[in-house]
């Protein structure tokens, strides 16, 4: 312990791990993937936009806080994208819940279920031949049913829909280096500066999702792992070709507009969280409670700390 | 449904205060600086006027950058030549425009007989407000207050509007300015207010001093110029009368006006008005006599007894012989046009004094002796014949690169231009000053002014000192005078409640458009007159 706590020797430890030669591919997080794939980026053949895309992201606000207590909200929002223009925008139905009194029960929980249900229902609305994306992957919260992603997967296939999941900042490891960066490195190195390609790293449930990375965009900063299934998930080229059409927005090249629609559609800002405070703080003084009851409960201390300390 | 309902909505009302106003509008929404849009308050039934100010750029992202962002991969793409590999998808949901507006007033919701009353902003407006263009009925206030000196079309912002702009006739004697820079339209603009004044039927008279000749061949092309203008030349120049001014008429003030004096030169010019002054020789005769002299150190040993020195005398006396020996100047105290510029100044004409060929310093010389001539005149008859100066037309001059008159470094006390700016208003003579360089007017006197014509004008300062000195605020305006276009111009005056942007006329488009002068009624025929008598 003592030989690692300077920060010297971390440095010297994070170099050996990125620059080592351990090919192994993993994922720390203990998923079930199975690393069948290559890991070899190729070139992304172009493709026309999907007929019908939507895509479906989770948003979540905290209340009040009062550590042993506190009162989250959560929803997800569902985006409907053809012929280049937004055509549904739902910022689904805001759930509150109450944290602390079920220790099973998390705002991660909350909102993965939230997703979801919102995920069910754009298959079941979606056409033959279209997209669903999720921001993340197809790996739902392990307290979910098991049934539930091979469930949507079988609705999807019997639709012809496809589940695309993409993740932003994936766990995914070469020995012990970041694997999409890795990626990011060797394509640039092989297929050149400006390329869309992919690459094939694992297969999960049974071969019904498959896990690839890719760059959907010449001008895309980063590569993504993206997670397929559903009725086109054995043709992967084919899908991050669409994919890749409706990811060319000038704002965030090489990231799915639908899903960047979602994002906004879903997030609370600040005007909403400010509004649902103040209906709480009215209900809880309806119920009675009275503020100095409702302030030393739920107060920022850190802030109030931090504050004081300032003036200090 | 009223034609408001119908009006194409321009943008929302979302914020500021009662004098100003910001709303958004679709990114493609043709905003212009100056433009006139109303916004409707559906609660109160108050049309608002709102000038836009400044225009510029919102979206509905919040990230630090993303403008930016978006800006610079479509910049990359166009320097591969690959211009449209990115696109902004839903740009017009994403993107808008923020227009920030000065509130003139509001118009009242319409009384039972339909009419609406203007009044200067005191209550915001309902937030979220539908803006849109105006209706020509939005401006039927200004009607009454557009005087009948007319000058241009309205103009918001790059739209001319059916409205005629102008100002009243009896507030060129309170001052006018007269602002721009080259090639902006001075002198277009001058030639139509003197077109105005022609066909004002004697109620305003114009003294125009033309340093460059550049009026003599347009002005008589008015319809009206045939009996409403006069023209006098300091050179010999078909369909002009000869200016012609006596010695005996000029004051050694029009002397000092024109000149540059050093206080030592100024001593020897009373020293010369004391030796030679006397019943006959009036106002500056005397000059003619002291430039005829050959000995100048004998002259000023044995007449001055030495009280001046040498080099002094020397420079008056070459100004003395300059002066005498121009073609406009006569030693003959019985000849001078002095009289008939008053004639036809009386009898409401515009009188153009063409004094192309003289220096800046002689032109200084006749507008000067014009100018008071003019005053004395119309203060005399203010004074002692009240009945008589009730008659007489409210009189303009003018007077270009009026800053070397009205800078704060012109002797105030020989100077007759800023005793005009000061007192003319009371007997109804007024300057009209035409100058690029606004900042060189001596503060006060440019407060004297009530109404300006600001053209475009370059120099901040120049602005500056015409936003301290306006009647109406003209403060947000900056950006909007640095981009008027030649022919465009803001009228910020007493009778209107705000400053009227305006394109003006052009002078050949008013001749055209301007009807032949009515005849002079005929005398009565035998018969007829046989039955009135």
């Amino acid at each position: 312990m003592a030989e690692t706590a300077t920060l010297d020797a971390v440095a010297a430890q994070v170099a050996a791990l990125l620059g080592g030669s351990d090919v192994t591919l993993r994922d720390p997080t203990g998923s079930d993937l199975v690393f069948d794939g290559d890991a070899i980026p190729r070139p992304l053949p172009s493709a026309d936009p999907p007929v019908d895309c939507w895509a479906v992201d989770g948003g979540q606000a905290l209340l009040a806080d009062a550590r042993c207590l506190q009162v989250v909200v959560a929803r997800a929002a569902t985006v409907r994208f053809r012929h280049a223009r937004t055509e549904i925008e739902d910022p689904g139905t805001i759930t509150a819940h109450l944290l602390g009194i079920d220790p099973g029960i998390d705002l991660n929980l909350l909102r993965d279920r939230a997703e979801w249900d919102a995920v069910a229902l754009a298959v079941d609305a979606a056409e033959p031949g279209a997209l669903v994306l999720v921001d993340g992957d197809l790996v739902p919260d392990w307290r979910a049913p098991a049934s539930l992603v091979p469930d949507l997967i079988a609705t999807a296939q019997a639709r012809q829909v496809t589940l695309v999941a993409v993740t932003k900042h994936s766990s995914l490891a070469r020995g012990r280096a970041p694997l999409v960066g890795v990626l990011e490195r060797a394509a640039e190195a092989t297929l050149g500066p400006r390329t869309t390609w992919w690459a094939p790293i694992a297969n999960l449930g049974d071969g019904k999702i498959e896990v690839v990375v890719a760059r959907l965009d010449p001008d895309a900063r980063f590569a993504f792992r993206i997670d397929l299934a559903g009725h086109q998930a054995h043709d992967p080229a084919a899908v991050l070709g669409q994919l890749a059409a409706v990811s060319d927005d000038a704002a965030f090249p090489g990231y799915p507009y639908p899903l960047s629609v979602a994002d906004r559609v879903a997030a609370c800002p600040g005007w909403l969280r400010h509004e649902l405070r103040t209906q709480l703080d009215e209900l809880l003084r309806a119920a009675g409670v009275d503020e100095d009851a409702r302030e030393r409960a739920f107060a920022d201390r850190h802030r109030f700390l931090e504050r004081g300390g300032a003036m200090a | 449904m009223s034609m408001s309902e119908l009006a194409p909505t321009r943008g929302r009302l979302f914020g500021k205060n009662v004098l100003e106003a910001t709303f958004r509008a679709a990114p493609d929404e043709d905003l212009f600086l100056g433009e006139l849009l109303v916004g409707i308050d559906g609660a109160t039934g108050r049309r608002y006027l709102f000038r836009v100010v400044d225009v510029t750029y919102g979206t509905e992202h919040r990230e630090p950058g993303w403008a930016e962002r978006v800006a610079g991969t479509l910049l990359a793409d166009d320097t591969r030549d690959d211009a449209g590999a990115h696109r902004l998808y839903e740009s017009d949901q994403r993107t808008y425009r923020v227009a920030s507006c000065r509130c003139l007033g509001y118009l009242t919701p319409p009384d039972e007989a339909g009419g609406q009353l203007f009044r200067k902003p005191k209550s915001l407006p309902t937030q979220f407000s539908r803006v849109v263009s105006p209706e020509p009925a939005d401006f039927d206030f200004l009607r009454s207050r557009m005087g009948d000196l007319p000058v241009g079309w309205l103009r918001s912002g790059e739209t001319v509007v059916d409205f005629e702009v102008g100002i009243p006739g009896e507030t060129l004697a309170s001052h006018v300015g007269i602002f721009a820079t080259t090639g902006m339209g001075k002198s277009n603009l001058m030639m139509v207010l003197a077109g105005g004044a022609m066909r004002a039927n004697g109620r305003y008279g114009l003294l125009l001093v033309d340093p460059h000749g550049e009026y003599r061949k347009s002005l008589p092309r008015h319809p009206w110029a045939a009996d409403r203008l006069r023209t006098y030349a300091a050179r010999s120049l078909p369909n002009t009368s000869a200016l012609r001014l006596s010695l005996g008429e000029l004051a050694v003030d029009d002397l000092r006006t024109a000149y540059d004096w050093s206080r030592p030169q100024e001593e020897a010019l009373f020293e010369l008005e004391r030796f030679y002054s006397g019943p006959s020789r009036p106002g500056l005769s005397w000059l003619a006599d002291f430039a005829r002299l050959d000995d100048l150190p004998g002259f000023r040993d044995v007449e001055l007894a030495s009280r001046i020195a040498l080099n002094t005398l020397q420079v008056v006396h070459r100004r003395a012989r300059r002066i005498v020996e121009l073609p406009c100047i006569a030693t003959d105290a019985h000849v001078s046009v002095g009289g008939a510029v008053l004639a036809d100044l009386e009898s409401g004409r515009v009188v153009l004094v063409d004094v192309s060929g003289l220096g800046s310093t002689e032109e200084l010389l006749v507008a000067s002796f014009l100018t008071r001539t003019i005053l004395d005149r119309w203060s005399a008859a203010y004074l002692d014949d009240p009945e008589l100066h009730e008659r007489l037309p409210v009189i303009s001059i003018v007077l270009e690169e009026a800053q070397r008159v009205l800078s704060s470094a012109a002797d105030r006390d020989a100077n007759v231009f800023p005793r005009l700016a000061r007192e003319g208003r009371k007997f109804k003579v007024g300057l009209t000053a035409i100058t690029q360089q606004p900042k060189l007017l001596d503060d006060e006197l440019l407060s004297q002014f009530n109404t300006f014509f600001v053209l475009g004008l370059a120099d901040e300062k120049d602005r500056n000192i015409l936003r301290s000195s306006a009647k109406q605020d003209l403060s947000a305006l900056g950006p909007e005078i640095q981009t008027l276009m030649p022919g465009e111009c803001l009228v910020a005056s007493l009778a209107a409640p705000f400053a009227i942007p305006a394109r003006i006329h052009l002078y050949d488009d008013l001749c055209r458009a301007t009807p032949p002068a009515p005849q002079p009624r005929p005398t009565d025929a035998p018969a007829t007159a046989a039955i009135f008598d």
